[in-house]
Formats: structure tokens, sequence, C-alpha cells
């Protein structure tokens, strides 16, 4: 019974909904923030993320007459659960070093649960905005998955198989050559999965309305939010685990950790302020021609290495 | 006050409704949103769509072929929602007074349609970035 | 640079000669400013005649409703000279206007033709696609507003 219990105040609680949805919004802030700073503006206060939030919550839910009632308000449900069962893992992993084998495994299929939700919710609204989106969306899923795999492939190959996160976490492939390109490579499949510019072609607001949540308003409205924030604090902690050497159990490799995760959300923002909104077809043909062929090398580097015994490739 | 209100009054999402306008005051507007003067202090955001919005910028007289379509937006806005008359011809027709396709200023058409509305007036032509916050925020101080 | 437009300034005159016919007069209030009137019948060809043969640039269409007649007017700019020329063809028939139209050789004419008919309720024969254009949707037919009677 006190496992049960225990399980649930990990999923919802802490390290999972709550503290992962907190520690999104800050770092949703930071974005902002530092975004604002480099436009030489002041920028939104500390709150603002949480009024946001707050705010949604307050409006009335507009369904539209001719939407899916259940997909349409199933849709978020289902990210937001994905999100955080993924949080949850890479947390409780990272910090307390516990896993199981095949743990990647599940956290790659766990993070592709938001976008499907994504397409899910969108295309069960009934409006022709939000089928754009998610023509957009789909054919963003489409392309940035494959070579975000194989980067995950050149992990699991540097680490000689290992499949568990702590078990990963105790070696940095990104100190590699092969590791490092598979780390931009992922890098850049990350900003598209958040749904950040250059890559935010599925919900350009100029473009299509608000594209795929353009039918979406209030409390739903909100729990999309939440999934994006939660993202946010999940994705970035992921590249940490597995390629940076992870977290530490507790004191100064705890606040380590917390740098690299740091440094990764300083290179998002960075992509983010000097780009300009790519087309689809041009993202597409980003990932399945550069990055693609980038992982493929970093992945036959990788192997090379591994057994010729070159530590460096 | 209740909780709604105030993270309304925190986090106002604007979206914008041209309903027949000369285009000035929609150019005040989007020079509004640029980084210059720095609305999101505020927490406004431009949003693409009516149903995240919960302010609406409406500039222009109102003619007879967008009172359909301006009724339309402010449905979709979920309640509670701010309007905004942008320019003097939002405001009262101004220049525009008797012309053969205005159906009316912008309470007009929306107090047929929602005699609660609440609706601030910001006149100008074109009203100067600096008079819609100042209007903007007048309005959210007073809610 | 004088003397090239000056040449320019009367070739163009020359040019109008061929059509002296069909005008009722030529006024020129000044130097780069010409006005060719005529009679609704002969509008095509005189628009014909200044886009294809002339090579002027076509700006815009204009009405207006004077009280005894209604005047359309194409405005035409001679890009060589600077010379804005603008064909003034008069309708005679106030209860039934009607005036050729020129969208089939001059596509920019059609929408601005659209336009005309929608204030002023001149019917322009042989238009390609005569929708309401300016209107709303739920404007009625038949009340003109440019009219001087507007929409009485």
């Amino acid at each position: 019974m006190s496992d049960v219990l225990n399980s649930l105040f990990w999923i919802l609680i802490f390290p999972g909904f709550v503290f992962t949805a907190v520690v999104g919004l800050i770092a949703s802030w930071v974005v902002r923030k530092t975004s604002a700073a480099v436009q030489w503006r002041v920028g939104p206060p500390f709150f603002q993320p949480f009024f946001d939030i707050a705010k949604l919550m307050g409006k009335e839910t507009l369904v539209p007459e001719d939407a899916q009632k259940t997909i349409f308000a199933m849709a978020p449900v289902v990210g937001l659960a994905g999100i955080t069962l993924l949080s949850t893992m890479l947390w409780r992993g990272a910090i307390w070093q516990t896993d199981f084998v095949g743990d990647i495994i599940v956290a790659i299929y766990l993070m592709v649960l938001p976008s499907l939700a994504l397409i899910l919710g969108s295309s069960a609204s009934a409006s022709p905005h939000a089928s754009i989106g998610t023509s957009r969306e789909m054919k963003l899923v489409i392309g940035y998955e494959l070579p975000l795999v194989m980067a995950f492939v050149v992990v699991v190959i540097k680490t000689g198989g290992q499949l568990g996160l702590a078990a990963i976490g105790k070696s940095a492939p990104v100190l590699s050559v092969s590791g490092m390109l598979a780390f931009l490579v992922s890098l850049f499949c990350i900003q598209a999965k958040l749904g950040f510019v250059p890559f935010d072609v599925a919900e350009a607001e100029t473009e299509i309305g608000g594209g795929v949540l353009m039918e979406y308003s209030g409390t739903l409205l909100a729990l999309w939010k939440i999934m994006q924030v939660m993202m946010l604090a999940a994705l970035p902690l992921f590249l940490v685990a597995v390629f940076m050497g992870g977290f530490g159990g507790s004191g100064l490799s705890l606040v380590w950790g917390v740098c690299k995760y740091v440094l990764i959300l300083v290179l998002i923002i960075l992509i983010k302020n000097t780009n300009p909104r790519v087309r689809i077809d041009q993202a597409m043909k980003f990932f399945w021609v550069y990055c693609g062929l980038t992982s493929a090398l970093a992945v036959i580097l990788a192997v090379a290495g591994n057994s010729y015994g070159i530590g460096w490739l | 006050m209740s909780w709604k209100i105030k993270a309304l009054k925190k986090s106002p999402w604007v979206f914008h409704v041209n309903t027949g306008a000369c285009n000035n005051c929609d150019i005040e507007i989007v020079d509004l949103l640029t980084p210059r003067f720095d609305v999101e202090r505020f927490g406004i955001k431009l949003v693409g769509s009516p149903r995240h919005a919960d302010a609406l910028l409406v500039t222009g007289v109102v003619t007879a072929q967008a009172v359909k379509r301006l009724e339309e937006v402010y449905k979709q806005t979920p309640k509670p929602c701010v309007v905004f008359a942008i320019g003097a011809c939002a405001c009262q027709t101004g220049i525009m007074y008797g012309g053969y396709h205005v159906a009316g200023p912008v309470d007009k058409i929306i107090r047929q349609i929602d005699p609660g509305a609440i609706i601030a007036y910001v006149p100008g032509c074109p009203p100067k970035p600096e008079a819609i916050i100042s209007g903007v925020v007048k309005v959210l101080s007073a809610l | 640079m004088k003397v090239h437009k000056i040449m320019e300034q009367t070739e163009l005159t020359e040019q109008l000669e061929k059509i002296r016919g069909k005008l009722i007069a030529i006024e020129q209030p000044r130097p780069n400013r010409l006005y060719l009137s005529c009679e609704s019948e002969n509008s095509r060809e005189i628009v014909k005649f200044l886009f294809e043969d002339v090579g002027a640039r076509f700006c815009v269409a204009t009405a207006i409703d004077a009280d005894h007649c209604f005047e359309v007017l194409y405005h035409f700019s001679y890009d060589r000279t600077g010379c804005v020329i603008s064909v003034k063809a008069f309708i005679r028939d106030r209860n039934k206007p009607s005036i050729e139209s020129v969208s089939h050789f001059l596509p920019a004419a059609e929408w601005i033709e659209r336009e005309i008919h929608d204030t002023f309720g001149i019917e322009f024969r042989n238009h390609p696609d005569m929708r309401r254009l300016i209107l709303a949707d739920d404007w009625p037919q038949g009340v003109y507003p440019m009219r001087k009677e507007g929409t009485k």
C-alpha cells in the first residue's frame, strides 16, 4: 500500500507533475527574460508564467460545435500524462540513480507522446487553420524523429550497449567526436520538439492564427501550456542525463548538473533568438539531409571507435 | 475582486481586429508590439486566435460587411474580456460619420449582442503607442 | 535631357493625331497633363490605342456623376515623359448608363470596373465577371451610393 502511495507521490508531486511544472515555469521565465535582454528590453516579471496559467484557468472554455469533443478534451491530458511519466523517470534516474534496463527506449517512446497528443487534439478541432497546423506538425515529427533516435543510438554504442539511464550517466559521450555530432543533432531536434523558433511552424502565430492550438481556450489551453513548459524542463534534462554525464547524487555534482542544464537552456535561447522561422519544407530538408547524414556519420564513427578501441572517436 | 480578474490584470493577451480602418491605427498597434515599447513587461502578448485573447484591439469604423464578423469574433473570445476601441473612427465613427457603408461605432455593435460588455476608448487619429499603452494600463487598474 | 523629353512629347502629339477623329477635344492645361474627351461609344478604341500603340501604362479608372451625364475616366501614364493622359468618356443616357468594358485586353481594369458598377450602377458590356466587389453582401440591389441621389 505504501508502495502505491510512494509512487503516486513521486509521479504527482515530487519529482513528477508539480515539481516539473514549477521548474518548467521558472525555466520559461528565464527564456523570456533572456530574450528580452538580448533585445534591450525589460521583459516580464518573475511570476508572469504563473499568472498566465492562472488567468487561463479562469477563462471560460469554448468548444467548437463540429469538434470531436472527447478527443478534443482528452488530447492535452494524454500529452500531460506522457510528459509527467517521462519527467518522473528522468528525475528519479538522474538524482536517485534508480533505473531499469530499457530506460532509454521508454524515454524515447514517452517523448513522442506530447507531439502525438498535439496532432490528435488539433485534428479534432474542425478548423482549417488547425488542420494546416496538424499537417505541419506531422511533417515536423516525421522529420526529426529519425535523426534523434540515431543520435541516441550513438550514445548506446559509446557506452557499450547500456540501456539504463543511470548506467549511461556514468560516462559523458559528448566528449568525443561522434558524441559531439550526436549532441548537436539532438539539440536541433529538441528545439523542434519544444516548438521554438526556428522550428515553430506548427504554431505559427502570424501565419495561420494559432495553428495547432487555434480552437483551444480556457482550462484546456492552460493544460497545453503546462505540458509545453514541462517539456522545457524535461527534455534538456534528458540531454544532460544521456550526453553530458547526468546529475550526481548530491552536493557538488548536483550543482554541476544544474549548471549543465542551464548551459543547454542557454544554447536553446541562443538558437531561438538568432534565427527566423523556417518553412516546413526547409525544416524537413534540414532534418532529413543535414541532421540525418550527420547522425549517420556519428553512428559510423562510434562503431569504428568502439571496434578499433579509439576512445576519442 | 475575484482571482480571475486579478490574474486577468496581470496577463492580458491581445488580439487585433480591423473592421474597415484606413490602416493608420493598425500600423500604430503593430508598432506597439515591437521591442521598443516593450509591452511584455505588462504581460501583454499578441495571440493569433481570438480564443486565446483577453483584450480585443478593434480599429476602424465598423462597415456594413464587418458587422457579422465583429460579432463572431466577440462571441469567440472567452469571457471575461475587454474590448478596446482604438482610434477616433472606432470610438465614435470620427471622419466617417454618415457614410453610406458605416454601421456604427464599435460600442453600438458590441452592445447589441452583449449589453454588459466592458468597452474602453482610446481616441486619436491615430493614437500614439504611448497613448494606447496608457489606455490599456488605466483600464486594467480600474477593473 | 530636356531636348529628349520635348522630342518624345512631340512624338506623343503626332501619335494622338491618328485618333483625332474619334475625340471630341484634347485639352492640355499643363505641359504634362492631357485630357482626351470622347463619347462612350469610342472609349474602347481610344483606350486600346493608348495601351497598345502608344505604350502608355494604365494607372486607374474613375467615374463621376455630372448632373446631366455620367463620366468614366481612364488614367494612363506615358512614362517616357511623365505625362498623365486621362480619357474622359461621356455617358449621356442617365437611365441605363452603359459603356464597353476594356478588361479583355486590359485585365487590370476588371476589378475597377466592378467597383464603378457597384457604386454608380454603370453597366460594362462584355465584362467577364461582373460580381459585387466592395458593397456588403446584404446591401440592397439597385441602390447606387455614389450617384447624386445617393442612398435615398
